[in-house]
């Protein structure tokens, strides 16, 4: 591989070097910290030649021999330029500095420097830089990655208490969400109240909305990029918080003589201390908690190696009845290695795994259920001329689950002992993507990911007559297991089923004037996995799949088109975007399926398509005492699914209907206004369409019971969502202690009390026996105070 | 067992808010549809001669007139294994009787019922059920350790699938409640079933006390009428909370010959049973 990597280097350095030109590369980093940064902007003083630092902070930039100043610029950082004598290839790490003091700047912005995003071919993408979700007001105090982003345009979730997020009317499942590369499969705690980013280890976020960079695979709706911090590099720092609901401690610093650094974060909720004091709580425990971890070595200007882990868990107790555990853990090993000027290389070994345990102590029985992979991959950064950028790679995911396995927890349990199939499968990828500038106005991305899934074998799959695992019976109008005809084991060398996809992926950009530019971009994707859900909400139970004999992968074709434009000299900016997707091979649940404890999830499914459209506007104030944005969506979410193989007419009689992430409207607005150096207030107004839900249509008796006729699906809404939250922050002055920082946030979620749904259920009161609609509210009103430290 | 897991999120989400509060809700209101509930049910130890149809139409979901009786129907069941025809007489409140049904395990029967010109058709196997062989009244047992509750015990068959309901009331009480077990994961053991109700505060009388009565009984379904009832308990008893699968129109087997779209609600199902009576007494 590494022959190959110089030969083509090589090559290319023939071409370029014929042009009398010369590199210059390095490392931007924070001047106070050390952290490298992302997505800052290096380029040429009035030249074209400019380009952004990756994942890693490095940047590589080529231009003729001459003199110029070099101008490095990140949002919320001092603009450094410096002048430089280009007569020879050259390595020039830069540090820059924060522009303000606050405690921790978390802004959340767009796209990170306005002339390079103008410039961009990517569509849809934003960016949470660790630093102000800490402003935003949260539920409980609770600063919470995933609630930020869907005040986003085209995010959105199911509603309170429940996990994941929807992202241009896709399925929580269609999220790719990485944090330090490695596959993040549930991404909430306490059943979707928080989420498992602790945001004091964070570094920066990034959410591709539907241009997703060649690079990335396995997922279609989107990628939520998570990089963990480096560690302070300069000196020990520790970042900490007291809070409602849970309180965070980070430690980080330098390491081996100051050629690496570390962080080491934890957070724990502490409810269950409470909970013992209380008599009638005393059994039970609730509880969550995840530990972070990252530690680098510079072996020299050309090698760091960098370990990453996390590990989090939920446990539930509820007085014996039920004992509830669930979490995910990841660790990654990478080793950046830059071969030359030009050529940047990444490798990644990365484990990830979830799992989903639960005791119940009435029924006998415990349940267990997992997913884990192990990847490799191997990602390029070229940097050919001043033109030309490519990336290319290759990566290889091997994922083991275990669907389920059951077992009885004493002797007298009537459970019997079961143990479903347990999968394998093996996806890769190949991939290569230049971003081209064609003119000083005209610059295109062109990408081409070449993706690969193999079933693997080592067990038993049924077969069915005449290929259909489900049948419609005609008599009944309803679908039916198919019947079986036997079983096939395959061994484990074997495929059961192989699919391959060439994802081409294409942006183009053109620059209007200064201030604004269009773009257009096309993004087809495949998912191969999948989280099986015949519910609204996802949970924590939920178990993931992977394609094969029976489930085809999800296949997306994405075509977007925006207007981006700065004002007044970038203190204002506006994108407008609208998207059009279609979805082939979106899988439903046939009436009364049943997805838990079952080998044979094929004879509970029907294959269908999807698509969803919408425009998204985003008003965003940038610098000044206030600051925040407008974000606007209009959208629309659909599926069909026919009968096909099984006959019939299929899911809602074959008619299109809403999917659970149709919203119409979805508004948020949020701001921040800094009063003095003491006082900061901020603030979010949501609005939502309520998610579409399926209500009754009729009575009849039944049994002694008045028993609900249901109408097509989800074709009614629950009532709009909407809240207000405010919160204020008080950065008292230090005088005693220069290094200590603190700081209070006082917060009110929903201030006017909304009583938002997140659901209603229909049922019959059991004393008067009429029907009645029961409103589920999570969150009233809810006040909360945190004191964040730093020192 | 499969219920189960998911319920308890439902509980989990309740038991940490309190914010559940009953409302006003429009729903849409569809043409009123056909109900046929003939449980041709079998006690175990009699002869089973003495059945009834109950047919009605549908309503709109919040009518308290809940009950709109149908009469003026034809109602015919054909054992089709000896060919022997049962006439059920219209009372005209809307059920139809018959006194002279002959219950045989295994054999299928067919229903026949004409009203309005359209012919409705169904057909259903009867399933044997194995006694209740004890029943038991325990304070540790169930969900809570500190509450009275009764549990019911029977064999289940180790050569075959089986498929139950058991339906429980307390004596008093307005609504029974249902439950549907198959022996999916518990093949050949010995099974049970157990009767609680949660402590409340306010009530003493909500949980069990000495000198209640409660009756239990058990069915034994066919696997058919088992995904429609199975359907049915998840739907009435979890309909719209975000942790139960989405709800959906629920299909029986009585299919409307004549014009298809427009369907009954309702089952015709036969399926043998026993039942106990049972007292709580002073726990020891």
């Amino acid at each position: 591989m590494k022959n190959i990597v110089l030969g083509l280097s090589l090559l290319m350095g023939i071409i370029s070097s014929a042009q009398s030109t010369h590199s210059i590369r390095g490392t931007v980093k924070d001047f106070n910290n050390g952290e490298t940064l992302l997505g800052a902007t290096v380029f040429l003083k009035g030249t074209t030649i400019g380009t952004i630092t990756n994942a890693y902070g490095f940047y590589s930039l080529t231009a003729a021999e001459g003199t110029y100043t070099l101008v490095v610029s990140y949002m919320g950082y001092k603009e450094l330029t410096r002048e430089i004598t280009l007569n020879k290839d050259q390595l020039i790490n830069v540090e820059i500095e924060e522009s303000s003091e606050q405690l921790e700047e978390v802004v959340i912005v767009a796209e990170e420097s306005e002339q390079v995003s103008i410039k961009s071919p990517e569509t849809g993408v934003s960016k949470l830089k660790a630093g102000t979700i800490k402003q935003m007001p949260a539920v409980l105090g609770e600063v919470d990655v995933i609630k930020s982003i869907q005040m986003l345009p085209g995010v959105t979730n199911g509603g309170e208490g429940t996990g994941g997020f929807n992202v241009r009317g896709g399925a929580v499942d269609q999220n790719l969400v990485l944090l330090d590369e490695a596959i993040i499969y549930n991404t909430s705690h306490f059943f979707g109240f928080f989420s498992v980013f602790n945001t004091d280890a964070i570094k920066d976020v990034k959410l591709y909305k539907g241009d997703i960079p060649a690079k990335f695979g396995g997922r279609i709706s989107s990628v939520l990029d998570v990089h963990q911090k480096d560690g302070n590099s300069k000196h020990f720092a520790a970042t900490g918080g007291i809070g409602t609901i849970t309180s965070r401690l980070a430690l980080e610093g330098p390491l081996f003589s100051d050629k690496g650094s570390f962080l080491v974060a934890g957070r724990t909720s502490y409810a269950h201390l409470f909970m013992k004091g209380i008599e009638d709580l005393k059994d039970d425990k609730i509880s969550f908690y995840d530990l972070n971890l990252k530690t680098n070595y510079n072996l020299n200007a050309n090698n760091r190696i960098f370990l990453s882990g996390y590990f989090g868990r939920d446990v539930f107790d509820l007085d014996n009845i039920v004992k509830n555990q669930y979490g995910n853990a990841s660790g990654n090993l990478r080793w950046n290695h830059v071969f030359n000027d030009k050529l940047f290389s990444n490798l990644s070994l990365i484990y990830s795994k979830y799992d989903y345990q639960i005791e119940l102590e009435f029924a006998e029985l415990d349940w267990i259920a997992d997913i884990k992979n192990y990847n490799l991959k191997y990602d390029f950064g070229y940097y050919l001329n001043d033109k030309i950028r490519i990336d290319f790679g290759a990566s290889g995911i091997l994922y083991g689950l275990n669907p389920g396995e059951v077992k009885p927890t004493s002797e007298t349990s009537p459970i019997n002992y079961l143990k479903l199939e347990q999968k394998r499968a093996f996806e890769s990828g190949l991939y290569v993507s230049a971003e081209h500038q064609l003119t000083n106005r005209l610059t295109a991305q062109y990408g081409l990911r070449y993706s690969r899934f193999n079933r693997l074998g080592g067990q038993f799959v049924t077969d069915y007559v005449n290929n259909q695992p489900v049948i419609y019976n005609s008599e009944l109008d309803i679908y039916e297991e198919g019947d079986a005809s036997g079983e096939t084991y395959y061994s484990k060398n074997e495929s059961i089923a192989t699919f391959n996809n060439l994802e081409p992926r294409l942006g183009l950009a053109y620059q209007l004037n200064e201030s604004s530019s269009i773009k257009a971009s096309y993004t087809k994707s495949s998912q191969y996995m999948h989280l099986l859900s015949n519910t609204s909400a996802v949970t924590p139970v939920d178990v993931w799949t992977p394609s094969g004999k029976y489930i085809k992968p999800q296949l997306s074709n994405q075509y977007a088109l925006g207007y981006y434009k700065n004002f007044k000299n970038n203190m204002f900016s506006m994108e407008l975007e609208t998207y059009y997707k279609s979805i082939d091979n979106r899988i439903d649940y046939v009436d009364g399926s049943d997805l838990i404890g079952t080998n044979t999830i094929e004879t509970e499914i029907l294959n269908g398509e999807a698509r969803a459209y919408g425009v998204e506007l985003l008003l965003r104030k940038n610098k000044g005492k206030f600051t925040g944005w407008f974000a606007y969506t209009l959208s629309k979410s659909e599926q069909r699914t026919l009968g096909g193989n099984a006959g019939g007419p299929g899911i809602n009689g074959g008619k299109w209907y809403n999917t659970p992430y149709d919203r119409t409207h979805d508004f948020s607005l949020t701001g921040s206004y800094k009063l003095d150096d003491k006082w900061r207030f901020s603030s979010n107004l949501v609005y939502q369409t309520g998610r579409p839900i399926t209500n009754p249509d009729g009575q009849y008796q039944y049994e002694g019971l008045s028993i609900g006729s249901y109408s097509d699906r989800n074709e009614s809404r629950l009532p709009a969502y909407h809240r207000l939250d405010v919160s204020a922050i008080l950065t008292p002055k230090n005088k005693h202690n220069r290094r200590w920082t603190g700081e209070w946030v006082f917060g009110i979620y929903n201030v006017y009390n909304r009583k938002n749904a997140a659901s209603i259920s229909f049922s019959q009161n059991q004393d008067t026996g009429n029907n009645e609609a029961t409103r589920i509210a999570i969150f009233g009103i809810i006040p909360s105070v945190t004191y964040n430290f730093k020192f | 067992m499969k219920l189960y897991i998911k319920s308890f999120f439902v509980l989990i989400v309740l038991s940490i808010t309190s914010c559940e509060d009953v409302i006003e809700v429009s729903v849409p209101s569809a043409e009123p549809r056909l109900v046929i509930e003939a449980s041709l049910d079998w006690k175990k130890g009699t002869l089973g001669n003495e059945q009834t149809i109950q047919l009605s139409t549908s309503t709109p979901y919040f009518d308290t007139e809940k009950l709109d009786p149908l009469s003026g129907a034809s109602v015919k069941v054909k054992n089709t294994s000896t060919g022997v025809e049962y006439v059920f007489i219209d009372q005209k409140d809307g059920s139809y009787n018959i006194s002279n049904f002959e219950p045989v395990i295994n054999n299928t029967y067919t229903l026949e019922i004409i009203y309005s010109n359209e012919t409705y058709s169904a057909t259903e196997t009867l399933r044997a059920v194995s006694p209740i062989k004890a029943v038991e009244q325990t304070l540790e047992g169930g969900f809570y350790d500190d509450v009275l509750d009764v549990y019911i015990f029977w064999d289940d068959p180790v050569d075959e699938e089986n498929y139950y309901m058991i339906r429980f009331i307390e004596e008093g009480d307005l609504l029974p409640i249902l439950e549907d077990f198959p022996d999916e994961f518990v093949n050949g053991n010995q099974l049970d079933a157990f009767f609680e109700k949660d402590r409340d505060s306010d009530d003493p009388e909500a949980e069990f006390n000495p000198g209640d009565v409660v009756d239990i009984s058990l069915y034994g379904i066919s696997k058919e009428y088992f995904n429609y009832v199975r359907l049915l308990i998840e739907q009435y008893y979890s309909g719209g909370d975000p942790f139960s699968a989405i709800p959906v129109k629920l299909k029986g087997n009585c299919v409307n010959i004549d014009n298809p779209e427009n369907y009954a609600h309702g089952y015709f199902r036969l399926s043998e049973f026993d039942t106990v009576n049972y007292t709580f007494v002073e726990q020891e």
